[in-house]
Formats: structure tokens, sequence, C-alpha cells
């Protein structure tokens, strides 16, 4: 454990009238690290930022942070500087007064706090607006303002809690990239909320991700969407969401779906015997579901219901039984009604216990040499829309 | 507002209302200008504007009263009374809106509550306590019971209340003190309602007559309300030119701040929903 890392010691939040919301917490924020901190709405992603901060108590448990229990520690000892969603500038001060008045406060010496701003301002291209108040600038030059305040404390931990949920698309991809330059340039440990995958995909090196009070997966973006530990991590994360399809384990090699019958192999069949489970869900990511036309005896068969065209992609609906996949295609080759079967790509598929929902594991052999994220961050970051400066 | 604008959709009808109701409010005020400058006989046998402009009604006030000395009685107490009303109302809605402690919501409940206590029924108790402090015929006798005001409170933590609560938060992440946060953030973001709620005291205090009646008996300590009253009661009947230039001289300064911070005091009641 490096010194200044963030660890949360069986951490339990509730308020006055009874209701919890985050349920005994364990996770370790590691020291200059890119944290995001994603859930649906309601998860209690914020309510754990703003328990590091020190904006919301700690009911039980300990809050650990530079080596120091910080249950009781006020939110203003603790090194942390926080963008907040809506920037919380001080709309009677300029640019510059927002960004240096806790410095002037603290009594920084004066040609420190000028060297300070100069380089943060520099930095986010702010210099120009340095006069301005901020009802005089744009949503994107608001959110920089925000940063640049937080930057110019250069305290161990950054805090962003939801900062580009306010700006439009275009502007949000630049800013998620200048932010991870940020972080690059400066080391600080970076906590980020959000709600956003993309946003969560590209800008961490770990996720943790939340669902009421309880963290579901914390791990690195690839393993987040290649190896979810659940079923809710797995349809929250990728878009369309993951096929989740009902199967029972009939022994020998069959794995049962509905009336229909799909032979595993020897690696897959090794961990539902290890588990000792019958009743699984399977799980297929569209873009794996590949479907063939006609039915056939060796996958599973299906009819299209109907197709999506996304552009440079189709989204094929199939109907299998009484459930509904998605398939993600180049092509399209079957429509309305037609006969399709497909056979899962094996390497890429996902079982969960149906009981507790908990992914099952994976096979060694797909394991060994997956550890992509960089190349998986790159493909990410590539198919992002090209944006206009 | 355009003018268009008033003929559209029934809008005309309004703005008739108001123009009568801003009439009938007007009205007095005019007739007390042009009155103090009036002789007697040009009040009530001439028209609405005098025949002859003459300052003698002001000149005979001056010789009857220390006016200069009431005035100056009037500005202090009313200056004093809204300073300290202002600053105790400020700091407790500041601590009501951003401090959790225990009862928060009973003491506010009872303090609002004071609002509706008829002055009446404070008036006899104050007066003695007033009294056995030895304060009687004393401007700071006039002033003590009026140092707070739990309408100050309710006006201005209303104002707090809508001040987005991340601003007070980043100034406690960077370590900022309670009183600094409400001098260099909450003031100056809340400060067209606490210049608008000091205005109201100023004025209520500046026309306040029946609190001062009891206490003060003396000429020279009087202050410009009962002074007022001086010539209305003055043997020989009512010298209502001598009551209009007294009323002329007692509503300018409160008519010359209304003018001055007119747009902060609409501001707050536009924004607390209430209506002046």
């Amino acid at each position: 454990m490096a010194g200044k890392d963030i660890i949360f010691e069986n951490v339990k939040k509730s308020y006055e009238d009874k209701t919890t919301v985050i349920e005994n917490l364990n996770l370790t924020i590691k020291e200059g690290e890119r944290l995001v901190l994603l859930g649906p709405s309601g998860c209690g992603k914020s309510t754990t930022l703003r328990m590091i901060a020190g904006l919301e108590d700690v009911t039980e448990g300990k809050l650990i942070m530079d080596g120091k229990v910080v249950n009781d520690i006020p939110s203003g000892k603790r090194g942390v500087s926080m963008v907040f969603q809506n920037y919380a500038l001080y709309p009677h001060m300029t640019v510059e007064k927002n960004i240096t008045y806790a410095l002037s406060v603290h009594k920084v010496d004066k040609n420190d706090i000028k060297e300070r701003l100069e380089q943060v301002l520099e930095i986010l291209g702010l210099k120009e607006y340095a006069g301005r108040k901020p009802k005089e600038l744009s949503g994107g030059q608001r959110q920089r303002v925000a940063l640049a305040r937080a930057l110019v404390k250069r305290s161990d931990y950054l805090l962003l809690d939801e900062p580009l949920s306010n700006l439009d698309a275009k502007l949000r991809l630049k800013a998620r990239k200048e932010l991870v330059k940020i972080h690059e340039l400066y080391g600080q440990t970076f906590i980020y909320v959000t709600h956003d995958q993309v946003e969560a995909m590209t800008v961490a090196n770990r996720i943790a991700l939340m669902k009421d009070g309880v963290l579901q997966m914390l791990d690195t973006p690839y393993r987040v969407y290649h190896r979810p530990a659940n079923v809710f991590t797995a349809t929250f994360i990728g878009s369309p969401s993951m096929n989740i399809i009902e199967a029972e384990w009939g022994g020998g090699e069959r794995l049962m779906v509905g009336d229909q019958c799909l032979k595993l192999p020897q690696m897959w069949k090794e961990i539902v015997e290890k588990h000792g489970r019958t009743k699984l869900y399977l799980g297929i990511r569209p873009e794996n579901l590949k479907l063939c036309p006609g039915h056939n005896s060796e996958g599973l068969n299906a009819e299209v219901e109907y197709v999506e065209d996304y552009g440079n992609r189709y989204g094929i609906y199939i109907k299998l039984g009484e459930l509904e996949l998605i398939s993600m295609a180049d092509s399209v080759f079957a429509g309305r009604g037609e006969k399709v079967h497909f056979v899962p790509d094996y390497d890429h598929i996902h079982l969960f216990d149906r009981e507790n929902t908990n992914s099952l594991g994976y096979p060694a052999e797909l394991e060994e040499g997956k550890e992509e994220s960089n190349s998986f961050m790159q493909a990410i970051l590539n198919e992002s829309p090209k944006q206009e400066d | 507002m355009k003018i268009k604008g008033i003929f559209k959709d029934g809008q005309i009808f309004w703005h008739i209302l108001m123009f009568i109701l801003i009439l009938i409010s007007v009205c007095p005020i005019l007739f007390a200008f042009t009155g103090s400058v009036k002789t007697l006989e040009d009040l009530y046998n001439g028209g609405f504007f005098p025949r002859e402009i003459i300052f003698d009604n002001f000149k005979r006030i001056a010789a009857a009263v220390p006016i200069v000395r009431i005035t100056l009685n009037t500005f202090i107490i009313a200056a004093c009374v809204t300073a300290f009303k202002v600053i105790t109302s400020t700091l407790a809605a500041y601590a009501f809106v951003y401090f959790d402690f225990r009862g928060k919501q009973i003491i506010y409940f009872i303090l609002i509550s004071t609002i509706f206590i008829p002055f009446t029924v404070t008036m006899i108790p104050n007066y003695l306590t007033i009294s056995k402090l030895g304060l009687v015929d004393k401007i700071f006798g006039v002033m003590l019971p009026q140092l707070a005001d739990a309408s100050g409170i309710f006006l201005i933590r209303q104002a707090m209340r809508a001040v987005p609560k991340p601003l007070t938060e980043i100034a406690h992440l960077d370590g900022i003190s309670e009183l600094r946060i409400l001098k260099d953030i909450i003031i100056p973001v809340t400060r067209p309602a606490i210049i608008s709620t000091g205005i109201i005291f100023f004025i209520n205090s500046w026309n306040e007559y029946v609190w001062p009646t009891l206490i003060l008996r003396s000429n020279e300590n009087f202050t410009l309300s009962l002074a007022m009253q001086v010539f209305t009661d003055s043997e020989g009947g009512v010298e209502y030119t001598m009551t209009m230039a007294m009323a002329v001289i007692t509503m300018i300064l409160p008519i010359a701040l209304y003018l001055i911070f007119q747009r902060y005091i609409m501001s707050t009641f536009a924004s607390s929903g209430i209506k002046g």
C-alpha cells in the first residue's frame, strides 16, 4: 500500500431517515491512478466521492487517506480539490479571482500565486478570459475555470463529479482528452464520477462500477468489458447491452437453451462442472453474435424480428423463443420473419450463475495474453467520432 | 416593455388597473408636496397646484422645533436599528441555512412565529424594561428592543437558500473559515436581498410612531413622526400646510433611498414570493 492510497474499509453511509446509500464498501484507490466511479443514478457514486471530499460523514467503517483515518477530519484539511457538476464558480469574482481566491485566503506567497495562475491559465487556454466573470463565459470555459481552480491548489487528490455532463457532445469529447492529458501532467490521484460508460472507459485506469450502494466490480476498462464479474456489469457496460439468455447445464457437453441445445467446448465444460450449478445465464455481446442464414441443428435457431440501420452498422433483432436478442452486423442478409441461426463464438461468451448472477469465471486459455487494456483503450479512443476543435 | 405589448392579449385591462392604483398611491404624496409650498388660504381655496410657491411653512417649522436635531435623531435611530437588524439577521440566516444543529427547525419556527405577535402585546413589557433601565426619553431606549428582527432572518434566509450549496462546499474544501465564506461569498452573492431588507428596516424605523411616542418626552429627543404630531395638535386647530411641510421633510429621505435602491428591493420581493 502506498502512502497516499485512499482506502474504504467496510464503509457504510446512511442518512437520518435510515436510508442506506452505501453498504459495506471496501475499495482501495491507488495513488496517482485515474479511478472512475461509474453507475446508474442513485447508485451511491457521488456519495462515495463526497465522503472522500469530507462533504458527507462516514456512518460506519474507516476511510483512510494519506495513511490516516480521516472520518473526523474536516474537508479543508484532507488535501483534496474538486470540480462540481455545475462548476460552482463564485459568480461575483473574475476568473482570476475564482482561481486564486483560496490561495490568497491561505496567504500563499504572491509570486507563487502568480506563477501557478499563469501556468494553469496557459495549460487550459484561459489567458484571455482571466478578467471575465463566470456569466460571461461559455459552458466549456466555465468547466475549464473550475478545473483550473482545482489544479492550482496542487492537492494530492482531484475529485471530479460528472464534470463534463453539462457540455455538449463534441465539447465533452475534447474535454475528456484534455482531462487525461492534465492527469498525466500533474499526476494527482483522479477520482472521477460519471454515469456515462464511454466517458468512464476512456478516462479510467480502473473503473469501480456501483449499483444500489454496492460495488459490483473494480477493474480495468478492458476487464470490465470483457470479463464482467456479474450480470449487472455485463449489461450496464456496452451499447447495445449484452444479450442474456437463460440456459441450463444438461451434463455431458450440453447447454440447453429452451428446447435447443449447444455443445460447450471442453474449456467451458470444466468451468461449469467446477462451479456445480445447473441454472445459468449465457451472455453474448451483440458484436459477437454472428448470424447465419436458415436453421441449423449445430447452433441456436431464431427468426429476424426487425432491423435497425445505424449508418455504419446494422442492429438485427431476433426472436429466440420468447426472448429478444440483438446482433450487430456490418451487413444484412435476412429480412423480417426470415429464419436464421447462430453458433456462439466460445472465445467470447460469458456464463453467469442464475441464482446470484455472478460470473462463473473464464477458462485459463482465454485469460492468457489478454491483458490488453492499452490497445483496448486505444481502440475505443479511435472509435470515437472525430471532433473539430 | 414595448408599447405594442401593452395592448396585446387583454394586457390593456391590467395596465389601466395598475395606472389607477398608482394614481391612488401617488396622489396623497403629490398633495403633500404641493400643500407644503402653499399658504393656508391657497390650500383651502385654490386648485391642486399652488398659485405661488412659498417656503414659509418650512421656515416656521425650523423656528418652532429643533428640526435638524430631530432629523438627526431619526436618522441615528433608523441607521443603528437597520445596521443591527441586518447584522443579526444575516448571521442568524447563515446559521439556519448552512449549519446543522439539533432543534434547528423548531428554533426557526419559534423565531418566525414572533413575527405574528402584535406590537401591542410586547409594548408594555418592553416599556417597563426600558423604564427600569433608565432609558426613557433617550434615543437608545427607542433602539434597544429593535436590534434583532425575525422577518429579516426570514427574508435573508430565503435569499441564502437560493445560493447553490456547492458554492459553500467548494469553499469548505479549500479550508475557508465560516466567517470568510459569509463575508467573501454569501454576502456578495445575496447582496441585493440584504440591501433591500435593510431599506425596509430603515423605512419602517424612520416612520415609527407609537414606540417613540411612549419613550421620548422632550422636543430635542423627538423623531420626525413625533414632531409632526406637534403641528397637528397645536392649539388653534390643525395647520395643514405646516403638517404637509413636515410630512415632506419626513418623506424625502425614504423616497430618495427607495429610488436609489429600487432594483434591489424589487428583486428581493420577486425572489421571496412576498408582495410588498
